[in-house]
Protein backbone atom coordinates (compact mmCIF):
# COMPACT_ATOMS: atom_id res chain seq x y z
CA UNK A 1 0.00 0.00 0.00
CA UNK A 2 1.49 3.55 -1.15
CA UNK A 3 -0.78 5.44 2.05
CA UNK A 4 1.16 8.45 2.91
CA UNK A 5 2.37 7.96 6.75
CA UNK A 6 2.36 12.02 8.48
CA UNK A 7 4.68 11.86 11.17
CA UNK A 8 3.41 14.33 14.15
CA UNK A 9 0.88 16.79 13.88
CA UNK A 10 -0.55 18.38 10.98
CA UNK A 11 0.23 22.67 11.72
CA UNK A 12 -1.23 25.60 9.36
CA UNK A 13 -4.70 23.38 8.57
CA UNK A 14 -6.84 25.52 6.06
CA UNK A 15 -9.79 24.32 3.35
CA UNK A 16 -8.93 25.42 -0.10
CA UNK A 17 -12.39 23.80 -1.43
CA UNK A 18 -15.44 22.55 -0.85
CA UNK A 19 -18.49 21.65 -2.47
CA UNK A 20 -18.78 21.63 -6.23
CA UNK A 21 -15.50 22.83 -6.51
CA UNK A 22 -13.70 19.51 -5.21
CA UNK A 23 -13.14 18.17 -8.54
CA UNK A 24 -12.89 14.40 -7.65
CA UNK A 25 -15.56 14.58 -5.09
CA UNK A 26 -17.58 12.40 -6.85
CA UNK A 27 -14.83 9.66 -6.51
CA UNK A 28 -14.20 10.34 -2.58
CA UNK A 29 -18.14 9.41 -2.12
CA UNK A 30 -17.58 6.52 -4.66
CA UNK A 31 -14.99 4.82 -2.28
CA UNK A 32 -15.66 6.60 1.05
CA UNK A 33 -19.19 7.39 1.12
CA UNK A 34 -21.25 11.04 1.03
CA UNK A 35 -20.90 13.33 2.91
CA UNK A 36 -19.76 17.12 2.79
CA UNK A 37 -16.18 16.84 1.48
CA UNK A 38 -13.61 19.60 1.81
CA UNK A 39 -9.89 19.71 0.38
CA UNK A 40 -7.53 20.73 3.18
CA UNK A 41 -4.04 22.30 3.22
CA UNK A 42 -1.57 21.72 5.71
CA UNK A 43 1.89 21.13 6.58
CA UNK A 44 3.58 18.14 8.28
CA UNK A 45 6.68 15.93 8.35
CA UNK A 46 5.40 12.70 5.96
CA UNK A 47 7.51 9.58 5.69
CA UNK A 48 8.43 9.76 1.83
CA UNK A 49 9.16 6.92 -0.42
CA UNK A 50 12.92 6.07 0.99
CA UNK A 51 12.12 6.14 4.60
CA UNK A 52 13.37 9.44 5.26
CA UNK A 53 11.07 12.21 6.97
CA UNK A 54 10.52 15.59 5.45
CA UNK A 55 8.38 18.40 6.48
CA UNK A 56 6.10 18.86 3.80
CA UNK A 57 3.01 21.10 2.10
CA UNK A 58 0.27 18.63 2.50
CA UNK A 59 -2.97 18.10 1.16
CA UNK A 60 -5.43 16.05 1.75
CA UNK A 61 -9.82 15.55 1.77
CA UNK A 62 -12.48 15.06 4.78
CA UNK A 63 -15.56 15.00 5.30
CA UNK A 64 -17.82 14.89 8.60
CA UNK A 65 -17.80 11.76 10.38
CA UNK A 66 -15.93 10.22 7.51
CA UNK A 67 -12.06 11.77 8.43
CA UNK A 68 -9.26 12.78 6.29
CA UNK A 69 -8.69 10.75 3.33
CA UNK A 70 -6.13 9.85 0.82
CA UNK A 71 -3.19 12.44 1.73
CA UNK A 72 -0.94 13.72 -0.93
CA UNK A 73 2.59 16.13 -0.99
CA UNK A 74 2.80 19.16 -2.78
CA UNK A 75 6.05 20.08 -2.12
CA UNK A 76 8.69 19.19 0.29
CA UNK A 77 9.96 22.27 2.54
CA UNK B 1 10.17 7.10 -33.52
CA UNK B 2 8.72 5.92 -30.12
CA UNK B 3 9.25 9.00 -27.51
CA UNK B 4 8.66 8.99 -23.56
CA UNK B 5 8.68 12.86 -22.95
CA UNK B 6 7.48 16.21 -25.31
CA UNK B 7 7.62 19.81 -24.47
CA UNK B 8 8.99 19.18 -20.89
CA UNK B 9 6.46 16.36 -19.60
CA UNK B 10 7.63 13.05 -19.51
CA UNK B 11 5.06 9.68 -20.22
CA UNK B 12 4.42 7.18 -17.26
CA UNK B 13 1.81 4.02 -17.11
CA UNK B 14 0.53 3.90 -13.49
CA UNK B 15 1.43 0.25 -12.74
CA UNK B 16 0.01 0.62 -8.64
CA UNK B 17 -2.57 2.67 -7.64
CA UNK B 18 -3.45 0.96 -4.25
CA UNK B 19 -3.47 3.64 -1.57
CA UNK B 20 -4.40 6.65 -4.22
CA UNK B 21 -7.28 5.08 -5.77
CA UNK B 22 -9.34 8.65 -5.66
CA UNK B 23 -6.29 10.63 -7.85
CA UNK B 24 -4.62 7.70 -10.18
CA UNK B 25 -6.22 4.99 -12.24
CA UNK B 26 -4.19 1.77 -13.20
CA UNK B 27 -3.06 1.34 -16.56
CA UNK B 28 -3.74 4.84 -17.26
CA UNK B 29 -0.93 7.18 -18.92
CA UNK B 30 -0.24 10.33 -16.74
CA UNK B 31 2.40 13.12 -17.60
CA UNK B 32 4.86 13.81 -15.38
CA UNK B 33 7.03 16.85 -14.50
CA UNK B 34 11.22 17.21 -13.60
CA UNK B 35 12.03 17.69 -10.36
CA UNK B 36 15.22 16.04 -9.19
CA UNK B 37 14.73 16.64 -5.51
CA UNK B 38 11.82 14.24 -5.63
CA UNK B 39 14.17 11.67 -7.46
CA UNK B 40 16.33 11.90 -4.60
CA UNK B 41 13.47 10.72 -2.54
CA UNK B 42 12.35 7.97 -4.92
CA UNK B 43 9.65 9.72 -5.56
CA UNK B 44 8.23 11.26 -8.70
CA UNK B 45 5.70 14.81 -9.48
CA UNK B 46 3.02 13.75 -11.58
CA UNK B 47 -0.31 15.47 -12.78
CA UNK B 48 -3.05 13.20 -11.88
CA UNK B 49 -6.73 13.06 -12.12
CA UNK B 50 -7.15 16.52 -10.43
CA UNK B 51 -5.31 17.81 -13.01
CA UNK B 52 -2.74 19.34 -10.69
CA UNK B 53 1.11 17.66 -9.70
CA UNK B 54 1.76 16.16 -6.56
CA UNK B 55 4.48 13.56 -5.64
CA UNK B 56 3.93 10.33 -5.66
CA UNK B 57 5.82 7.41 -5.03
CA UNK B 58 8.27 6.35 -8.54
CA UNK B 59 7.70 2.51 -8.28
CA UNK B 60 4.02 3.29 -8.93
CA UNK B 61 4.97 4.57 -12.54
CA UNK B 62 6.69 3.05 -15.27
CA UNK B 63 8.25 4.61 -18.11
CA UNK B 64 6.01 4.53 -21.67
CA UNK B 65 6.95 5.15 -25.22
CA UNK B 66 4.65 6.42 -27.51
CA UNK B 67 4.87 6.89 -31.16
CA UNK B 68 5.84 10.51 -31.60
CA UNK B 69 2.90 11.81 -32.88
CA UNK B 70 0.62 10.30 -30.42
CA UNK B 71 2.56 11.45 -27.47
CA UNK B 72 2.77 14.87 -28.49
CA UNK B 73 -1.07 14.61 -29.52
CA UNK B 74 -1.55 13.62 -25.95
CA UNK B 75 0.35 16.63 -24.30
CA UNK B 76 -1.03 18.85 -26.30
CA UNK B 77 -4.17 17.77 -26.15
CA UNK B 78 -4.80 17.55 -22.21
CA UNK B 79 -2.77 20.65 -21.59
CA UNK B 80 -6.01 22.32 -23.78
CA UNK B 81 -8.23 20.10 -21.66
CA UNK B 82 -7.01 21.23 -18.36
CA UNK B 83 -6.63 25.09 -19.45
CA UNK B 84 -10.02 24.52 -20.43
CA UNK B 85 -11.19 22.86 -17.73
CA UNK B 86 -9.23 25.37 -15.22
CA UNK B 87 -10.99 28.32 -16.75
CA UNK B 88 -14.17 27.01 -16.26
Amino acid sequence: MQIREIVGAIQNIEVIAKGSSVKIRKKLQKLHGRGNWRKMKGIAEVRLSDNSVRLCEILWFEAHGIGKKHIKVKHYL
Amino acid sequence: MMIDHFDGKWLVVCVDNRGNEESLERWKIYQSLPDEEAEKHQEIRVIDEEGEDYLYPADCFSPVFLIDAVAKSLVTQYSTHRNATMSN
